[in-house]
């Protein structure tokens, strides 16, 4: 993935609830590394809204913490637009609200799901040491994967 | 036999509760009843703290209106700092004043496009796996890019003035934290970046419009559904008895008009309310200790708050207000579906209000802060966007908090929910021998019009999912509904 245009990180998560802040805080280390050159947003939960957000973009990352991955520290895959069958309206998936912003905006920026392994989601804040492992990981990956290491 | 029916998760509410039905040999409701099963535990996890974190830890209790509760807490705390409301600078009560606008903004708009606008655009019967918000989406999507922008709004004002969209803190004791500059109002008035408040007072009009058509095509629905006699409860302007969410005193009527509770001063509750608590749900039952239990509750909300007020100080809005009770000739409004009504009449008020305050100069002073003699004791009241929510704090000499009580919208929804799913269960549910998904979906739509918060209602801490069973004579579940 090469960067061609306006780049949003939508971190998902919550920082109070341990391996779960790994979206948010992916997010603090990229503003850090590289000031100003990603749009990020913080989220608890994606919302309907988002699709709105989504639409002003050439190209989207999700990034959130994943609780099912084995042996790996982290899964990088395209975001598919899926018609989203929930009974909530509050808790919406990557692909559903891309769904959306397809639908609704017939906008289709080029979007990704970059999930981080974590495997402790209490009420408590910071990383296990597990997560921050993958949590590097997933950082030298990211950069990488769009090309910024040499150009910032 | 008997059946017992059971929906656990009710969906499309804020939280996780339980709804049982019980029906006897030959299909009749025997018993209904909505229970909340997660426990409470905010009000003693606060105990031992700094009385100055409660405006921000409070916040936790709820990803959806944390604004309500970091503003009835900043209530208490002000007192406890020896500031009473009034005492308050003027730009400090105005800033608070349009964050809490902007938080009942985007709230409703929450709640009717995204909660209750599928049961009313696709019906109530439609597949469910279309009957949401995604559904509403595709089928009417003009709509859904104004709700998606109406509260998006609200929520930009709450990042304003509070700094960030979700539990951001904007009251400190005794005032506010920041003012609004210039560039910061100008956002929400020019349009050009995203639609402007005059934008947002017209898309609520045309949203009373969409209510009133929908009612002359399904009147008999919207009148009889869940209707049941009930007091109503809410805060009235202290001047003039007006639509009143910041500040403002207590006023009760019953379901024929008559005043229960007149104008009482918030400090003065606790005289005034009982909380009963039951074996079979976690969420307690507050009612005016005058009236006793069977007479003394009330429903808060939206609809009691149009019920008890004497008017609506925003033009647009108080001819709104005409209309809707010239539907019931003037007389108190009853019928739980109305509730969604009254709900988008105060969205327009929260619109023309929040224009009313971007275009006044107080929100750029420096006045924002006021101290007074410490006291033991705080009591803050404010109308959320679910209803009356109380908050109050009590304090020892290291500022440590002893003692909490909340009594939050919900809680006092608790009856009024009973009653309706009561409602629904014996006249949709009664005799029937075959329980449709559509019939079930019918007691969510009661519930879903007090737009409960059941995680804020038990103070509880993570997510909640809604479930509904049905039991027969001998307790064998015959039917479940669960989605997740």
């Amino acid at each position: 993935m090469e960067i061609t245009g306006k780049t949003l990180l939508v971190g998902i998560g919550n920082i109070g609830r341990e391996d779960d802040g790994l979206g948010w805080l992916f997010l603090d280390k990229i503003s850090e590394l590289f000031p100003g050159y990603f749009d990020v947003e913080y989220r608890y939960q994606l919302q309907v809204e988002d699709a709105e957000m989504l639409s002003h973009y050439q190209q989207v990352v999700f990034v959130d913490a994943h609780a099912g991955l084995q042996n790996k520290a982290f899964v990088w895959q395209k975001c598919l637009p899926e018609a989203p069958e929930t009974f909530t309206s509050h808790e919406l998936e990557p692909g559903a609200v891309y769904y959306l912003t397809n639908t609704i905006y017939k906008k289709y920026p080029d979007a990704y799901v970059l999930g981080i392994a974590g495997k402790s989601f209490e009420l408590k804040i910071g990383l296990t040491d597990f997560a921050k492992v993958n949590l590097q990981k997933a950082l030298d990956f990211f950069q990488v994967k769009m090309q910024i290491v040499n150009t910032v | 036999m008997n059946r017992k029916i059971v929906i656990d998760p009710v969906t499309r509410v804020e939280g996780h509760g339980k709804v049982t039905i019980q029906l006897d040999e030959n299909n009749r409701v025997k018993d209904a009843k909505f229970h909340i099963v997660e426990f409470r535990g905010f009000e003693r996890f606060i105990q031992g703290h700094p009385y100055w974190e409660a405006p921000v830890m409070v916040q936790r209790l709820c990803g959806i209106c944390p604004v309500s509760h970091h503003l009835a807490a900043a209530k208490a705390i002000d007192q406890i700092v020896g500031v009473d409301p009034e005492d308050l600078s003027i730009p400090a009560q105005k800033i608070r004043k349009l964050l809490h606008f902007g938080q009942v903004f985007q709230s409703h708009a929450l709640h009717f496009f995204y909660l209750a606008s599928p049961d009313l655009l696709l019906g109530v019967d439609a597949d469910p796996s279309i009957r949401n918000v995604v559904g509403v989406a595709m089928e009417y999507p003009e709509i859904a890019k104004k709700g998606i922008l109406m509260r998006k709004f609200g929520q930009e004002i709450i990042k304003m003035t509070a700094g960030k969209r979700i539990h951001g803190i904007a009251a400190t004791p005794g005032g506010v934290h920041k003012n609004i500059t210039v560039k910061e109002r100008e956002y929400f008035l020019d349009g050009k970046e995203i639609p402007s408040v005059h934008t947002m007072i017209e898309w609520s009009l045309e949203m009373l419009d969409f209510i009133k058509t929908y009612h002359n095509k399904h009147k008999s629905f919207l009148d009889t559904f869940a209707k049941y006699p009930s007091g109503h409860l809410g805060l009235v302007n202290k001047q003039n008895g007006f639509l009143e969410l910041y500040d403002g005193n207590l006023r009760a009527i019953d379901a024929e008009g008559n005043i229960t509770l007149n104008d009482i001063p918030s400090d003065d509750y606790n005289q005034y309310f009982y909380e009963e608590a039951e074996r079979w749900t976690y969420l307690k039952f507050p009612y005016l200790k005058h009236l006793g239990k069977e007479k003394g509750w009330n429903r808060v909300g939206p609809l009691a708050r149009i019920n008890v007020c004497s008017g609506i100080e925003t033009p647009f809005a108080e001819q709104e207000r005409l209309e809707f009770m010239e539907m019931t000739g003037g007389k108190v409004n009853n019928m739980t579906m109305y509730t969604h009504w009254a709900r988008l009449i105060e969205i327009l008020y929260t619109a023309e209000m929040m224009k009313n305050l971007l275009q006044d100069d107080d929100l750029l002073s420096n006045d924002l802060v006021r101290k007074g003699e410490r006291r033991k004791e705080g009591i803050g009241i404010i109308e959320a966007p679910r209803g009356t929510l109380i908050h109050h704090y009590e304090v020892d000499d290291k500022d440590r908090i002893t003692r909490c009580n909340l009594i939050v919208s919900t809680t006092h929804n608790n009856e009024p929910m009973n009653r309706a799913v009561q409602w629904v269960a014996n006249n949709v549910l009664d005799r029937k021998k075959e329980i449709t998904e559509s019939m079930l979906n019918q007691v969510e739509v009661a519930i879903r019009a007090y737009d409960p918060c059941l995680s804020c209602a038990t103070h509880a801490m993570g997510q909640m999912p809604l479930h509904l069973q049905i039991f027969d004579a001998d307790n064998n579940m015959v039917k479940e509904l669960i989605r997740d």
